[in-house]
């Protein structure tokens, strides 16, 4: 699910910062340009795992503040295709369903990732028929997922007024396996 | 062309709640410099002082880091410590398991053998039904289970994770120089208080 990726950047430092101690500024700047973001294809950002390199301290001319070439490892979220996972329902409708981490709320879980005689109820729960057997997904239930895919969408150029806000990166569920689902399903 | 992208990525940080993407330049020089258990992650975000008590707002820990830090302390890594997922690899090396099953597994801790089939691939193939129960009796033997008693094992893992530090460059003399500036901010006139 984390997994560290190591990344360089040049950071340009700003001159307020002069009196901290250098690693502790150059944490802090990359702490605030990082944290909660998504990096394509690298996943969300969760936390700084350590400096490995800093370089540089060259002032351009014509500007106050320095800038160095840090090299540094993130924490990233990113789960594998195919990782189990454990997430919570945030929300369901016809086209399916909505997990969340907690942390991370882009789950969907289309209704054809869905085992296969599956219904949709007037009351918005979405039940699986199992030979005659009827299992009902509620909204509290602790749900075993598998990732199907992980989509990077790119940042849209214009965007309507009231649709949802853009998720830049999006999980794929299925539940269409033995042993997935909500663990009440199977114990 | 370049600024009218800069000034929409603004706007759109307006609109967008929580996650945007950065249009900075990066170079990703190694996309995958090791993969970490929650359990690890778990323990250097307690090394940083994160902690489901009210102390927390002290701690330079941010809001972000503590919803992933809220999600791992209810699942199954709140109560694991290194020595059992130590025994854990130790144990499952006759199996046979790829490092991401392993890894999974450990995230997981299924206690059934229906729980376990979606994680190993092609499961009856590879190993026999009386194998997946000696593996599922050693997981469940090996590993702690999560249950509703994180409160008190939070004592035990701490101490763990005071003797062995993870290995982060930055100087463990930094951080309460962290802290003090958090503390001036938030808290007027307070000692600065020594985190974890």
């Amino acid at each position: 699910m984390f997994f560290l990726s190591l990344i360089e950047h040049t950071l340009r430092l700003p001159p307020h910062l002069l009196n901290l101690p250098l690693d502790q500024a150059i944490k802090g700047e990359l702490e605030t340009l990082f944290w909660d973001k998504v990096i394509a294809n690298l996943g969300l950002c969760v936390s700084i795992y350590d400096i490995r390199n800093i370089d540089g301290g060259f002032i351009f001319p014509g500007d106050g503040a320095s800038t160095f070439t840090v090299n540094f490892r993130w924490i990233m979220f990113r789960p594998f295709v195919g990782e189990v996972l454990s997430g919570e329902v945030e929300e369901s409708d016809a086209k399916g369903l909505r997990l969340s981490l907690g942390f991370f709320k882009e789950i969907t879980l289309p209704a054809h990732l869905l085992p296969n005689p599956s219904k949709f109820g007037e009351d918005g729960k979405w039940t699986w028929d199992f030979n005659g057997t009827e299992l009902p997904i509620e909204k509290e239930d602790e749900i075993h997922f598998k990732v199907h895919s992980i989509r990077y969408p790119p940042i849209p150029v214009e965007q309507e007024k009231d649709v949802k806000p853009f998720a830049p990166m999006v999980i794929t569920a299925s539940i269409d396996f033995d042993g997935l689902g909500p663990i009440s399903w199977w114990v | 062309m370049g600024l009218f992208g800069i000034f929409l990525i603004y706007g759109l940080s307006l609109l967008v709640c929580k996650v945007f993407i950065l249009r900075i330049y990066i170079y990703r020089l190694q996309t995958n410099a090791g993969a970490l258990t929650n359990f690890e992650v778990l323990d250097f975000l307690r090394s940083r002082g994160a902690s489901t008590d009210p102390t927390r707002v002290i701690a330079s820990v941010a809001q972000s880091e503590f919803q992933v830090y809220d999600y791992l302390v209810q699942s199954a890594a709140c109560n694991q410590t290194r020595e059992s997922i130590n025994e854990f690899l130790r144990c499952c090396e006759k199996f046979d398991l790829a490092k991401a099953e392993k890894i999974n597994i450990i995230n997981i801790r299924p206690a059934s053998q229906v729980e376990i089939d979606p994680i190993i691939e092609d499961c009856e193939k590879r190993i026999h039904n009386d194998e997946v129960e000696d593996l599922v009796n050693m997981i469940v033997e090996v590993l702690p289970s999560s249950g509703k008693t994180g409160g008190t094992d939070e004592e035990t893992v701490e101490a763990v994770a005071d003797q062995e530090p993870m290995e982060v460059v930055l100087p463990p003399e930094g951080k309460p120089g962290g802290t003090d500036e958090e503390t001036k901010e938030t808290v007027a006139g307070q000692d600065p208080i020594d985190t974890i």
